[in-house]
């Protein structure tokens, strides 16, 4: 239970993290909280030759926003977000989830960034982001950013759109309407550990927005387009009678009790959207 | 102690500050803030049982919040404030916390009750008056074995009887978010609908794949198994000697990188155009087993469909580790690689662009390892 040796270097800017990590190449691995890498370290099952250390990077924890986006720094922990210390644009959604991961020990040290850049596809902010529609913000060395549609940012297990040399930096959520309303439901067999299953549904009528997504857990999570499109037509209950279907034809390599979880998931997701 | 002292390859000097104190430590990059308080500064009241992150015992105090010191390293902590449960004399809620610990009879091995006391501290001070279930929630990463928490509960609610909890926190004000905003690559990726249904629920599973060269091409292509490995960057066959192979193949994903050495026996049937590899593998302290069966037949409209059976068994760190269902993913994505590049082969192309995994992967990984399987 004790890692292979590694380096160790800290990053003072995410710059200088992108231009370390395209240096170290293919063996250096960035370390945010390191309570996903952490493990794998001490199981040895990854042995970076260096760790580059991001927590006291420059500019990882801004927080910036307009009328209609809130742009999050990586580097805010999910007890940060739990506890309210960064705004939540999507009216309590973030809260909740954030006091649903792991436990309070892990959340004080992880990272909203380090969790999507891991892409542990049974992660709750993989889901999350991807509903909302939110953009991750990729930075390289020099400092030149590009965004990436969070719905297709992870493309499998472990396995994210960022290129070589890039930093997850931000964070980009869209500002939800003050009537719009949110379903989440997760699927553990006990608190704190990762999900079986995962539904998210968000409708958000002033926006024009409904979106519904099935977290895979093995895979990369899957919107489900029809089930969103019924949602906003005639609501939440039309909506889950259609979930078993869809989510059959989106993930037709889960066996039918893998298939049923998700479904079960997301219609409880869509029942939390009645009421208001 | 100072730098003139004999140094470890790749220990360095940092200062802690512990309970209060600055302290100066030679350690290595990868020395857990557990090891350092334990063996260095002999702060032996934080305890380690699973030093993966998920027992609770480990807990101390990082700036101030409760955090695990198996997973949190000593270099990282450097310039943060650490509190052990040695650290507490003077703490009024931890004197009334152990007071009630022990009148509600909260421990019985004791193993448990460092992180347990921190774990406890933090919930009477953020929460205040909780209820019992979200006292339970809340003490949900840290395991005890002995009590059934029923006399832990019990402690950390009497503690907390009365208490408000800790004013809400202010939000940072955001900075004017700069206009212009960038391009959104890939926006409406669609999940791939994985190409064929899959069967199989952790140790076994079977995944056809189209391949575009009609059958007996397939079949030649995957009859060369050097050809093979050769399609798939990472996988390398050493010696073949009539039907027994040895080799290894290097696996990536995310974190983890592993090179699987091993020994496998291959049988070839031309007449059914379908093989069957056995192999037995280690990487460290891994190691696994399996059996990998393929078949090439005519596909529906053309070309041939590939159907690889897998099933394998992995002992060690991985398999402890392990979440059969990311393995599954694993595999798919091997699998749909495998197909181009094999694809590629058998049309003449050159070998495709280098990429940890192949397919042969498959046949490889999976069966001698598959292991790598979490990354």
């Amino acid at each position: 239970m004790k890692p292979a040796a590694f380096d160790y270097v800290r990053a003072g800017s995410v710059a200088e993290a992108a231009a370390l990590l395209a240096e170290g190449a293919p063996d250096a691995r960035l370390l945010a909280g390191g309570q996903s890498l952490g493990p794998m370290l001490n199981l040895r099952l990854a042995r970076p030759a260096r760790l580059i250390d991001l927590k006291r990077a420059a500019g990882l924890r801004d927080v910036m926003a307009d009328e209609t986006t809130l742009r999050i720094g990586a580097g805010w922990t999910h007890a940060e977000i739990e506890d309210g210390a960064v705004e939540d644009p999507a009216r309590g959604m973030l809260r909740h989830v954030a006091r649903g991961i792991a436990y309070r020990a892990v959340r004080n040290r992880g990272t909203l960034g380090g969790s999507l850049a891991h892409a542990d596809p049974a992660a709750d902010w993989v889901a999350v982001m991807a509903a909302l529609g939110a953009a991750i913000v990729a930075q390289r060395a020099g400092g030149a950013e590009r965004r990436i549609a969070a719905e297709g940012f992870v493309r499998g297990a472990f396995a994210t759109a960022l290129a070589p040399g890039e930093v997850l930096a931000a964070v980009e959520i869209p500002r939800l309407s003050p009537k719009a309303r949110w379903g989440y439901h997760k699927v553990c067999r006990k608190t704190g550990e990762f999900a079986k299953a995962i539904g998210v549904a968000m409708l958000d009528p002033a926006r024009g927005m409904s979106r519904v997504l099935a977290g895979a857990v093995e895979a990369a999570p899957v919107l489900l387009p029809h089930t969103a499109a019924r949602l906003a037509e005639a609501g939440p209950d039309a909506a889950a009678a259609i979930v078993a279907e869809e989510t059959g034809a989106a993930l037709p390599h889960l066996s039918p009790a893998e298939r049923a979880l998700r479904a079960v998931a997301v219609r409880r997701a869509l029942a939390q959207l009645d009421g208001g | 102690m100072d730098g003139g002292a004999a140094r470890l390859p790749g220990t360095r000097a940092i200062v802690l500050s512990v309970n209060g104190a600055d302290h100066t430590l030679l350690v290595e990059p990868r020395t857990h803030l557990a090891d350092a308080l334990r063996e260095q500064l002999n702060l032996t009241g934080t305890h380690l049982g699973c030093e993966q992150g998920v027992c609770g015992a480990c807990t101390v105090l990082i700036d101030g919040v409760p955090q695990r010191s198996c997973i949190a390293y000593a270099v990282e902590c450097e310039g943060s404030r650490v509190t052990t449960v040695e650290g507490f004399d003077a703490d009024e809620t931890m004197a009334a916390l152990r007071e009630a610990f022990a009148a509600h009879h909260a421990l019985q091995c004791g193993f448990c009750t460092p992180g347990m006391l921190i774990t406890a501290r933090d919930i009477v001070l953020r929460l205040g008056a909780a209820e019992d279930a979200r006292i339970r929630e809340e003490l949900s990463g840290n395991l005890c074995r002995c009590t059934g928490y029923v006399g832990i509960v019990d402690a950390v609610a009497a503690v907390a009887a009365g208490r408000t909890p800790a004013p809400a926190v202010a939000a940072r004000e955001p900075a004017p978010l700069a206009a212009a905003p960038l391009p959104v690559a890939g926006a409406s990726a669609p999940a791939a609908a994985p190409s064929a249904p899959m069967t199989g629920g952790g140790a076994m599973l079977e995944e056809t794949v189209h391949l575009a060269a009609p059958p007996d091409a397939a079949w030649a292509a995957l009859s060369d198994l050097r050809r093979v490995a050769d399609c798939l960057p990472g996988a390398q066959i050493d010696t073949v000697d009539g039907e027994r192979v040895a080799g290894s193949v290097a696996l990536a994903l995310g974190p983890i990188k592993a090179r699987f050495a091993g020994e496998g026996t291959v049988h070839l049937d031309p007449a059914t155009r379908s093989g069957r590899l056995r192999g037995a593998g280690r990487e460290g302290a891994s190691r696994a087993e399996g059996e990998a069966s393929w078949t090439v037949a005519p596909g529906a409209a053309g070309g041939s469909d590939l159907t690889v059976r897998l099933s394998w068994r992995l002992t060690g760190p991985l398999a402890q580790f392990g979440r059969a269902a990311l393995v599954q993913d694993l595999v798919r994505r091997i699998a749909q690689d495998f197909a181009r590049n094999l694809d590629a082969l058998v049309a003449g192309e050159p070998a495709p662009a280098a990429r940890p995994l192949g397919l042969l992967a498959m046949l490889w990984a999976l069966l001698r390892g598959w292991l790598s399987g979490r990354r």
